[in-house]
């Protein structure tokens, strides 16, 4: 029986590569073992997507069985509870450096509130943010997971991160096994335009594939919030990858397709920028 | 005339105002005290969290069925906090333009095709 091998993953186009990878050769298995080991390095919040594709491996009945886990990952895989859907027990984060992994509905709204609540307002471990910078990243969040539950139409929705105290960044991923933003646009244009294409589109301020009701705001919120916090955007949607960071915008078509999208965020935490004051807005009629 | 205040903490039922459908409850409100041709105030008070996705559908919405004058004549926004009121005018300003011309999304789909 062929092992999985996850090797050095990391939050990098090829390591996106490593998990479409493990999908495309699993796809067509039912009522079979899934070996799978993890070798060297993995970043937590890459078990988002890790979550999605091995969800949709178990759709198929398929038993996930994990090998000879590092160490290292395995700690931190346990502590995030990822592994507690794999029949690994639930281990207490005593570093209280994890972002919890979460599987949920789309229509879990209220539910993934209590998470980012409990995940970012009400724990004492994280950094001393300012409240503004603090109330960015979570509508940050906010949006993100609504964009999964109006676009996606995925079944579930996967959540995880990281907080890194000496980088002072968080890591902040969500992933779904939705349609993507490809076929997405697709849908609404009846037109074919590549993943990557349709992501550059998606990002752009005021587009949006819904129809009688105006939005597309959200994606560009985010963008322009993540440049002015120094951090970083990744998304990964179908062949398609993304990244804005503050040496710009980068595209890459993967070898392998995701099968759903990825949103994989960095926050830095060290920002000292006024968000609050910056965005004051001074103008009298709203209407 | 004194104006009707809609509460959006109340309608939604908590401060974290985030997924469109709760938009609306607040939608609707509104709706009918604009069809009556009533004076109508949005209250923000309490409320912690909004996104874009809420505020779409709570008052973006409104160019659908309303002309910017009346709008802008019988409507108005209390109790917000500055960084709230900011996304809330991009959702109008992004709204106003977007019922004007549904087509230029269209435009906007066509162009990308035609760039690359």
């Amino acid at each position: 029986m062929k092992v999985n091998i996850l090797f050095n993953v990391h939050s990098l186009p090829v390591d996106y590569d490593q998990i479409s990878k493990l999908y495309d050769c699993n796809k067509d298995k039912f009522f079979e073992t899934v070996p799978i080991q993890l070798c060297e390095w993995f970043d937590a919040n890459m078990a988002a997507p890790l979550g999605a594709v091995l969800d949709l491996l178990e759709d198929n009945l398929n038993d996930i069985v994990f090998e000879n886990i590092r160490h290292g990952i395995k700690d931190i895989l346990q502590r995030n509870g990822f592994l507690s859907h794999f029949g690994y027990p639930h281990q207490a984060d005593g570093y209280g450096t994890t972002i919890q992994y979460k599987k949920m509905k789309p229509d879990d709204g209220r539910y993934f509130r209590e998470y980012v609540t409990t995940q970012f307002l009400e724990r004492n471990e994280l950094p001393n943010m300012s409240n503004s910078l603090r109330k960015k990243m979570i509508e940050a969040m906010l949006e993100l997971f609504v964009n999964a539950q109006i676009h996606s139409e995925t079944k579930h929705i996967y959540t995880c991160g990281q907080y890194f105290p000496t980088r002072h960044t968080i890591a902040f991923c969500i992933a779904d096994t939705g349609i993507g933003f490809k076929q997405k646009f697709k849908q609404r244009f009846d037109k074919n335009i590549s993943a990557v294409d349709a992501i550059l589109w998606a990002i752009k301020d005021r587009n949006t594939t819904k129809i009688n009701i105006s939005g597309g705001i959200g994606l560009a919120l985010l963008s322009e919030f993540i440049q002015l916090n120094k951090g970083e955007l990744q998304i990964v949607s179908d062949d398609g990858f993304y990244q804005y960071d503050c040496s710009g915008e980068k595209t890459e078509k993967l070898c392998k397709r995701f099968p759903g999208t990825v949103v994989n965020v960095l926050f830095r935490t060290d920002d000292r920028y006024n968000y609050s004051l910056a965005s004051e807005d001074n103008e009298t009629s709203l209407f | 005339m004194n104006p009707m205040t809609i509460s959006v903490f109340n309608l939604v039922g908590d401060g974290f105002c985030v997924e469109a459908k709760d938009g609306d409850a607040v939608f609707n409100a509104i709706s009918k005290t604009l069809s009556e041709d009533k004076l109508v105030e949005i209250s923000f008070q309490n409320v912690e969290m909004l996104t874009s996705a809420f505020l779409n559908t709570a008052i973006g919405q409104l160019y659908k069925d309303f002309s910017e004058d009346k709008i802008r004549a019988l409507v108005k926004v209390v109790n917000i906090e500055k960084a709230d009121s900011a996304l809330l005018r991009r959702v109008i300003e992004t709204a106003k333009l977007y019922y004007k011309d549904p087509s230029w999304l269209e435009e906007s789909a066509r162009r990308i095709m035609e760039e690359n």
